[in-house]
């Protein structure tokens, strides 16, 4: 009994410290907040019953994912890899050519897709470092490529040429990722996106992720005090390049086909790739998630408020977002909260 | 079992055509390299208008090709509402794109000038993809054309075909850069743009307003560009998304022919031109692409300051 209360005592005051430490750390309290809102996510299913919200929320996740892969390479890194799309194109064609020619299940088949995006990734970085590109010419050798690429997938009979590939809906199976409804979905891209989450927080607090800030804020600088840019430039691309691939994987699990036309596209990737990291903060923790929380749900919200057949509506939410936050909100809705999460704790510093 | 007969694609074609003979062979290559300096002649205008605001404002206009998209937009209302030929709705869409040049210079683009490369990037991508869905909402996502008398019209001249179109569209603009190039060489102000161009300080130290160059250097850029759409009205399809690919190409045109030189944007203009004409005839049309793009990874590669570059980078 003693012995019991004791235990009690001392876990109450090492749970608020614990608490206290989450909180007051500006990192740890976003992964907080990006754990918070996966958990609310997670509770979605026993509330909402519509497919179309569930699919509204898939998507949102699935964009939530593939944001954190740019935010490694264009957040922590500074590259300004502007067509990501290119390795979450390799990444879904890989995963349905394993499963429409090979029989090899999509749970593979997404990780296979991410090496064979990362290969491409590396075989990027090692070109545009050989060759010194930079900045503005980076980004547009990026475009170039995507187009390049565009063009190589309609041509290419194999991966169905300028049609594209799709898989049939069959009997629901585990194996080939076909289920009857979309919460299972649901709880893979949840899961693929808390995975994606952690191992960001992993990358940033590790001394790549230091390597990696150095490179960021001022490379020359970096290099003179011994970090080896250019290794580290590939690293992020290829970590960023797999993880996009793995995402591009999964969406093209959930929306069946993929066409070389739509997909090897600018715009898709400002939809995709850009506005999510970029409205939620670029480079922060909680950017990427908070981001596609915003992202898909606001330009859906317009269409539904708009109720039009008109296209166009995503396409002007996305492009006023972008512009918005770069004229108004540099580090985006993340900038926002560490404003007053700075304001709050630096009142509670100061009343203790 | 009966054979299937073997596969002529369109290289094979191109083959039997060029051996019909001597004057057929020299004929078609001149052909193609007439189609390719008229497709071409509307890249420099394009790729003039992205080089102007490069080099005087260094950034890169991500939002180039809707600029052309709302020239050509504005040739097919001025045609459908009011019945103007699309070549003299010239003067409306230069006016309207300057005045929307310098309204996006000074409410967008004045702000991010000293910004990091990638605000710069994604404002105007953002930019883009706004000008776009604008376009969609309003005029809808489906392709539009006009259809003018002269559209398929075609004047022969030693053997070859020239379209009345193209080639109205061709010699427009080589007098609109010609005429930019004399301003900016020849008038007090364009002085004062390439001025700016060479050395913001400098400029400014010698009482040149350069707030106001900016604007109208953005202005002047995005109304060539503009003209460039309705000179392409009478005969191309027109959609919402059509800019990007002609801001891709601008790209690799200011890219081939040095990043700010105007005379470079021109003739790489030309140039890219003639390798998608050439690309398409003995590729397929689908595969002109890859020949520009071809270029643009070469250059990027192994001459990224253009063929009119000095060595600096």
């Amino acid at each position: 009994m003693n012995k019991n209360q004791r235990n009690q005592k001392e876990l109450a005051p090492s749970l608020s410290t614990w608490f206290k430490k989450i909180i007051l750390d500006w990192d740890s309290f976003q992964m907080a907040v990006n754990f918070g809102l996966l958990g609310l996510i997670a509770l979605a299913p026993l509330f909402i019953d519509s497919s179309y919200y569930l699919g509204i929320i898939i998507v949102t996740l699935i964009y939530a994912f593939v944001g954190v892969s740019w935010n490694i390479i264009a957040g922590f890194t500074g590259q300004l890899l502007i067509a990501h799309i290119s390795f979450i194109a390799i990444g879904a064609y890989t995963t349905i050519v394993l499963l429409n020619k090979y029989l090899i299940s999509p749970w593979l088949g997404i990780w296979v897709g991410g090496f064979f995006a990362a290969v491409l990734g590396i075989i990027v970085a090692l070109i545009t470092l050989r060759y010194g590109l930079k900045l503005d010419y980076f980004a547009l050798f990026t475009i170039a490529l995507m187009v390049a690429l565009r063009t190589l997938f309609k041509k290419w009979d194999y991966v169905g040429g300028a049609v594209g590939m799709w898989f049939r809906l069959e009997n629901p199976s585990f194996g080939k990722m076909i289920f009857a409804s979309k919460v299972p979905y649901l709880y893979i891209t949840l899961g693929l996106v808390l995975l994606g989450l952690i191992f960001q927080y992993y990358i940033y607090k590790s001394k790549i992720g230091k390597y990696l800030l150095a490179i960021r804020d001022d490379e020359d600088a970096a290099a003179a005090l011994g970090v080896n840019t250019s290794l580290y430039k590939t690293v992020s691309v290829a970590i960023g390049a797999f993880m996009g691939g793995v995402g591009g994987g999964i969406y093209m699990m959930y929306v069946t086909f993929i066409e070389p036309p739509q997909v090897f596209d600018l715009g898709l990737n400002v939809e995709i790739v850009m506005t999510g990291p970029i409205i939620g903060g670029l480079g922060t923790l909680s950017g990427p998630l908070l981001g596609a929380l915003l992202n898909k749900p606001v330009a859906e919200i317009v269409r539904a408020v708009l109720a039009s057949g008109r296209s166009g509506i995503s396409q002007i939410v996305y492009g006023s977002f972008l512009i918005v936050t770069i004229l108004f909100l540099p580090y985006g809705v993340t900038g926002v909260i560490h404003n007053i999460y700075e304001k709050l704790t630096r009142k509670y510093q100061e009343n203790r | 079992m009966p054979t299937a007969p073997p596969r002529r694609g369109r290289y094979f074609q191109a083959v039997v055509l060029l051996n019909k003979g001597h004057k057929m062979n020299l004929n078609i290559v001149l052909q193609i390299l007439v189609n390719g300096l008229f497709t071409g002649g509307i890249y420099s205008l394009v790729a003039v208008g992205l080089t102007l605001i490069y080099g005087v404002m260094i950034i890169i206009n991500f939002a180039h090709g809707e600029f052309l998209m709302i020239g050509i937009y504005i040739a097919y209302w001025a045609y459908t509402l009011l019945g103007v030929d699309p070549y003299l709705s010239i003067p409306l869409a230069f006016i309207l794109i300057f005045f929307l040049g310098i309204l996006i210079q000074k409410g967008l683009v004045q702000h991010i000038l000293d910004a990091h490369p990638m605000s710069q990037i994604v404002l105007l991508v953002g930019l883009s993809t706004l000008l776009i869905g604008l376009a969609q909402f309003f005029f809808g996502a489906e392709p539009r054309a006009i259809r003018v008398p002269y559209e398929t019209a075609v004047i022969s001249f030693l053997g070859l075909r020239f379209s009345v179109a193209r080639s109205v569209a061709f010699l427009s603009a080589l007098v609109i850069s010609v005429v930019l190039y004399l301003f900016l060489n020849y008038t007090k102000t364009g002085k004062a743009m390439r001025a700016v161009s060479q050395s913001r300080v400098a400029a400014q130290l010698m009482g040149i307003n350069i707030n106001y160059i900016y604007a109208l250097t953005f202005g002047i850029g995005a109304a060539v560009t503009g003209i460039g759409g309705v000179l392409l009205a009478p005969n191309h399809v027109m959609i919402p998304t059509m800019g990007v690919t002609y801001s891709v190409i601008a790209f690799v045109v200011v890219v081939l022919g040095t990043m700010g030189n105007f005379i470079g944007a021109f003739i790489g203009g030309l140039i890219i031109g003639v390798a998608e004409a050439f690309a398409g005839f003995y590729l397929g049309g689908d595969l002109k692409i890859v020949a520009s793009m071809g270029i643009f990874i070469i250059i990027l590669l192994f001459k990224p300051s253009g063929l009119f570059g000095r060595k600096q980078r």
